[in-house]
């Protein structure tokens, strides 16, 4: 067990100490800061710059809804795309710089430098929607009249499962795949796969592809059912996880 | 203390798609001694070395280390052994002591017994007061760096994989220095192509060309058995025809001229030589001044073994 603390705790001391601080939370932190204002203001931006070429149509004044919804489309394509990128090596990073060997010859056991590395990494995602969307709220707050949290705190929880089943699909990746970007690049197939597979209703309804469509929903105030999605995809992950565990167990350093 | 050996590799054998990096090696490295592991670069120490720490699987074949099969002691084996590949890697935002710091946690160490272990390998590493991160370092030092991790743990079996290839000769004295204190505690198992370190340090020697043990044993009875197999002849005259006709015969593999009158025959076949050798000087009329059995170096037992294939 001490041997999982000390490699998470290397773990987080890395993300703290490196580029890995910087990118994501700066990426997040941009939209929760920005979003909500553009949503408030985009009306009034469009009035005044187009409003003539419109020919006198007129928009509808903006709600706190869209700046939640502005906030989950953000998540769901932006932020997920930096996120696979950025996980790529996870595993093959330390393959490739010799590090994974020096940790390995130790008394830690692959399955827990998998195991570790997952967790730490989704726990830090956790930890950045959570300011984010708390961000977010307080920005609603400022921009608009009334902001319940409801609908962006359920929609960001439903992303947070989509992220770290990116997370899971990127640590099988960056075990297969040696290469940082060959691994994004399938990690970003898997992304455009499942955005044309969550067409399909019934895949959509029961599947973590559909995931993405019920934070949206979720964001917007429209009626949705995520449970389906939730439970398979966090299925999924376990089971992307303990594949990847597997895999690297028996592959040569 | 263990009774079983502290490598033992059977028939160890590791194939890469239809080429042989190590073919069926059998080695025994007692507990407690230094051990060279020799050979050119590409015959197959490398590979041995990361069989021995379970980092690949053998295609055939099983390596023992303290009596644990590698293959499925786990953690058993890698609490016991510390190693140094021939390239260590490094969290490059760490500095010396972090990393240090990180190695022995790894191994369970904590408190005073961590802190007093980190300063006394910083200090061997001659990385005391050293506050660069390790992305900063030279080869030498992240070399140096390497032997400290390697030693947290006081391993009973410490595995270094060309440790003095990236230092000076300082550094590398210092290396094998400390290498030699370690004799009798922990069984040190070295790859190098680097004779002299041999030499130096080691008690015993496996010479490995193409994936094969071609020798195995104490470097001294390595020397006395092939220094047998050398002849040094020393006459009062014409020295150089005696060696040109020496040389022009079948159990003769090598013929040197020292100084004066002394000719150094590399033979095949002792008796012979001794035989032939003296009626060679009488059919020359020359004087024999002296016949004796010469002495080989590492490096010439070396070159005659592996050297035909090159």
């Amino acid at each position: 067990m001490s041997g999982y603390a000390v490699f998470a705790g290397k773990e987080v001391r890395e993300i703290l100490r490196t580029w890995r601080l910087w990118v994501l939370p700066g990426i997040l932190l941009f939209f929760a800061v920005t979003g909500p204002p553009m949503a408030r203001y985009t009306p009034e931006i469009i009035d005044a710059y187009a409003g003539a070429e419109l020919g006198g149509l007129t928009l509808p004044d903006p709600t706190y809804l869209d700046a939640y919804a502005q906030w989950a489309q953000n998540l769901s394509q932006v932020a997920l795309f930096a996120l696979i990128i950025i996980y790529g090596g996870l595993v093959s990073a330390e393959r490739r710089s010799g590090t994974a060997v020096l940790v390995l010859t130790k008394p830690v056991s692959r399955s827990a430098f998998i195991v570790v590395k997952t967790v730490v990494n989704a726990a830090f995602v956790s930890v950045l929607l959570l300011v984010g969307t708390l961000v977010t709220w307080g920005m609603t707050a400022a921009m608009f009249p009334t902001a319940p949290g409801s609908a962006l705190w359920a929609s960001s929880l439903v992303w947070l499962v989509l992220a770290v089943q990116f997370i899971a699909l990127m640590t099988l990746l960056s075990v297969v795949i040696g290469s940082a970007a060959g691994a994004a690049g399938a990690g970003l197939g898997v992304y455009v796969l499942a955005s044309i597979a969550s067409i399909w209703e019934p895949l959509a309804t029961y599947s973590p592809v559909g995931l993405a469509t019920q934070a949206s929903a979720l964001a917007t105030g429209a009626s949705a059912s995520p449970l389906w999605p939730v439970v398979t995809s966090l299925a999924l992950s376990l089971g992307l996880v303990g594949l990847a565990a597997v895999v690297f167990r028996r592959a040569e350093l | 203390m263990s009774a079983a050996p502290a490598i033992q590799a059977t028939g160890l054998t590791k194939a890469y798609g239809d080429k042989l990096a190590l073919d069926a090696v059998d080695l025994t490295v007692e507990e407690g001694s230094i051990f060279g592991f020799l050979g050119a670069n590409g015959a197959g120490k490398t590979t041995m070395l990361r069989l021995v720490t379970g980092l690949a699987r053998p295609t055939s074949g099983t390596v023992h280390v303290l009596g644990h099969d590698v293959a499925t002691a786990g953690t058993a084996v890698r609490a016991e052994i510390g190693f140094l590949p021939d390239v260590p890697g490094y969290y490059d935002w760490m500095t010396a002591e972090e990393f240090l710091r990180f190695a022995g946690a790894l191994f369970g160490l904590r408190g005073s017994s961590l802190d007093d272990r980190v300063t006394m390998l910083l200090d061997l590493a001659g990385l005391t007061g050293v506050t660069t991160k390790v992305g900063g370092f030279s080869r030498g030092m992240k070399q140096r760096l390497g032997v400290a991790q390697a030693l947290v743990n006081a391993p009973r079996v410490l595995l270094l994989d060309e440790p003095t290839s990236a230092l000076d000769p300082m550094g590398r004295k210092d290396l094998l220095d400390m290498i030699a204190s370690l004799r009798g505690r922990t069984t040190v198992f070295f790859s190098t192509h680097i004779l002299g370190d041999v030499e130096r340090v080691c008690d015993a020697v496996a010479i490995l060309d193409h994936g094969r043990v071609v020798a195995q044993a104490p470097i001294e009875e390595l020397k006395a058995s092939y220094g047998a197999r050398k002849v040094v002849v020393e006459v009062t005259d014409g020295a150089d025809a005696l060696a040109e006709q020496i040389g022009a015969l079948p159990w003769a593999t090598a013929v040197e001229r020292g100084h004066n009158g002394a000719i150094e025959v590399t033979v095949s076949d002792v008796g012979r030589a001794q035989h032939e050798i003296p009626a060679l000087v009488a059919a020359h009329q020359v004087g024999l001044a002296r016949m004796e059995a010469g002495e080989m170096g590492l490096e010439e037992v070396f070159v005659e073994l592996v050297g035909g294939g090159r």
